[in-house]
């Protein structure tokens, strides 16, 4: 089977909330799959889910092939999966957490203890092996969870935005070893975020969902086309008063000449035209000095889809995780 | 998937956990030693008469009391641990169980299981301290005082954990344990002998399982109760199987909802 995600108008209300409102996607196998939203958008009941916590109010789901519903003891041996919230035993060591975890899913002997140290190695906490986790750093917390979600070797990874509340080292840090991941472990993974680089960095294929509901879904360079077209600058050298060539093709949307040098150029796609407009300027006998090209973010997706923004602020994230820690103690 | 492995593994990290809040180990003994030593003794001598004695089996008031302490510490051990299922429900450790392919029963009883044995340990080292105070322990009372804490430990882990599993709150860990501990400990006759109690009180007496508990290690360690030994056993037994039972059902519908 190709998928190893399929999710079916999914649907979850909690008394009058509608959480997830009829979502609808599938996730190929070996992929990096994003779920970009908002707050409050439905990423973590969407996650709770397909990994078998909720059940959803209508609606099907397969990960592995496996109902979610129906086959949960299935589904739960093939994930793995790192919590939005922390959920490591602080009191326990690095150690102690693997090997509770590894126990639980039936590994033992020798065998656990072999997937514990590879773990920690692949991870760069070997060091640390020993040491209670309430000594670690936000970061080390994170990535010792990623150890533990991989230790029975799962065939989906689901990652709840995973570089939550980090600062911009350890968020590229933990981007490093999801690519990783990837490259070297034959999972799927399935990764919720706000950010718009992580899901840009990392995601082979995005959904974005607001209010529950998908409203856009592609490869990253596809998303950000729906915002428009892509621009590209050009300057021109030794023009000396020849004319500066600004004709139509079929693949440029608009053209302007700027100034006495340059031009101005709207396409869909300019990495791909990119090399066609060099031959034919060179071809000319235009020498080309400069070219700059910018394209639409994911930013500008999402404002072009809503109407409004993706928050991204640090202090948001901050303000959020406050919530989160006073929601705990209430 | 087997039941052995999260069974040990969930008992294990009981243990471990308890091997490393020291402080938490310190706070549970020092407090029945407290009303032990200050509340024991002083009665003690208050009581220091031969019709006092009659009303506690013959014994003065601190060897009375010591069987009911020991018995106190496991049960308040036993519940707050239980009750700790409300932390791991705060800080995500439960939803790490509940997504794993294990089967929740054994995970569970294992957690109780730690609990228990962590609780009965304290209840040991209250006794051990207590002992040389007193004069008449049978020393061979100790094995079966063993056993029955470890049923008591067990059942009142399994209701803690019961609680915690249902409970959304702090606050009603906190007005749990005013509500449910002290009154628990007030009539399980481990302060007083059952016989003496005015009637409406004996009732809660008996429909108090930790009674059952305290007269068991009365009669081993003093040989002195108010109730059979059999009876006891019956009931403790009983109530072990009850409380597992439905703490593994509870935990085993348990939802992150
Ligand atoms: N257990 C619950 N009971 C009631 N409402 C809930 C519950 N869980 C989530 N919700 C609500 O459902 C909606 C979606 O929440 P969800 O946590 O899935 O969003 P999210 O995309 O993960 O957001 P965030 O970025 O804050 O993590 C929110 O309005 C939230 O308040
Ligand atoms: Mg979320």
């Amino acid at each position: 089977m190709n998928y190893t995600v399929i999710a079916d108008n999914l649907v979850k209300k909690f008394g009058d909330i509608v959480a997830v409102n009829g979502v609808t996607f599938k996730v190929k196998r070996s992929e990096i799959f994003g779920f970009l939203g908002p707050n409050g958008a439905g990423k973590t009941t969407t996650i709770h889910i397909l990994s078998t916590l909720l059940k959803p109010t209508s609606g099907e789901a397969l990960v592995d092939g496996k109902n979610v519903v129906k086959e949960p003891a299935n589904v739960r041996k093939v994930i793995g999966i790192v919590f939005q919230d922390p959920s490591v035993d602080d009191q326990l060591t690095a150690y102690e957490n693997l090997y509770i975890h590894g126990r639980i899913y039936g590994l033992k002997g020798k065998e656990l203890e072999e997937r514990i140290d590879e773990a920690l190695k692949f991870i760069d906490l070997y060091g640390f092996k020993n040491k209670q986790v309430r000594t670690f750093s936000g970061g080390m917390r994170r990535r010792l969870e990623i150890a533990r979600a991989l230790i029975h070797e799962p065939k989906v990874l689901f990652l709840d935005e995973p570089t939550l509340g980090l600062d911009p080292q350890t968020r590229a840090k933990i981007w490093d070893y999801i690519r990783m991941i990837r490259r070297e472990k034959n999972v799927t993974i399935f990764l919720t975020t706000h950010y718009m680089d992580e899901a840009e960095e990392l995601a082979d294929r995005i959904a974005i969902i607001d209010h529950g509901k998908i409203i856009a879904e592609g490869p990253p360079d596809e998303l950000r086309s729906l915002a428009g077209n892509e621009v590209i600058y050009i300057k021109f050298e030794n023009i000396n008063g020849k004319n500066i060539p600004c004709e139509d093709d079929n693949f440029i949307e608009e053209c302007k000449v700027l100034g006495q040098d340059s031009i101005m150029l709207k396409v869909r796609k300019a990495s791909e035209v990119l090399p066609i407009i060099f031959e034919k300027f060179n071809s000319r006998g235009y020498k080309i000095g400069k070219i700059e090209y910018k394209r639409p973010t994911l930013n500008d997706a999402f404002l072009y889809l809503t109407g409004k923004e993706i928050r991204e602020e640090e202090g948001n994230d901050l303000e959020r995780l406050r919530t989160i820690v006073r929601r705990r103690w209430r | 998937m087997s039941w052995s492995d999260p069974l040990i593994v969930m008992t294990y990290r009981e243990l471990k956990r308890f091997i490393r809040a020291k402080s938490r180990l310190i706070g549970s003994i020092i407090n029945p030693l407290i009303w032990a030593i200050f509340f024991g003794l002083g009665w003690s001598s208050a009581f220091n008469f031969p019709q006092a004695k009659m009303i506690f089996g013959g014994f003065d008031y601190m060897t009375y009391l010591t069987p009911g302490i020991v018995m106190m510490t496991i049960f308040t051990a036993s519940f707050i641990s239980g009750v700790t299922v409300l932390w791991d429900k705060q800080f995500g450790f439960l939803k790490e169980v509940l997504v794993a392919p294990t089967p929740r029963e054994p995970a569970i009883i294992g957690r109780s299981l730690g609990g228990s044995l962590t609780a009965l340990f304290q209840g040991l080292i209250v006794l051990a301290v207590l002992a040389p105070m007193i004069s008449n322990i049978r020393l061979f009372g100790v094995i079966p005082v063993i056993l029955i804490g470890l049923l008591v430990g067990l059942s009142f882990s399994a209701v803690g954990i019961t609680l915690a599993t249902k409970m959304t709150s702090m606050e009603g860990f906190h007005i749990i344990s005013s509500f449910i501990m002290m009154p628990t400990i007030f009539l399980s006759g481990a302060f007083y002998p059952i016989s003496t109690m005015p009637e409406w009180m004996k009732i809660l007496a008996y429909a108090n399982p930790l009674t059952y508990g305290v007269d068991l290690a009365r009669h081993y360690l003093l040989g002195t109760g108010d109730l059979g030994v059999v009876t006891d056993f019956l009931v403790l037994v009983a109530l072990t199987v009850v409380t597992l039972t439905v703490a593994s059902t509870v935990f085993r519908n348990a939802s992150i909802e």
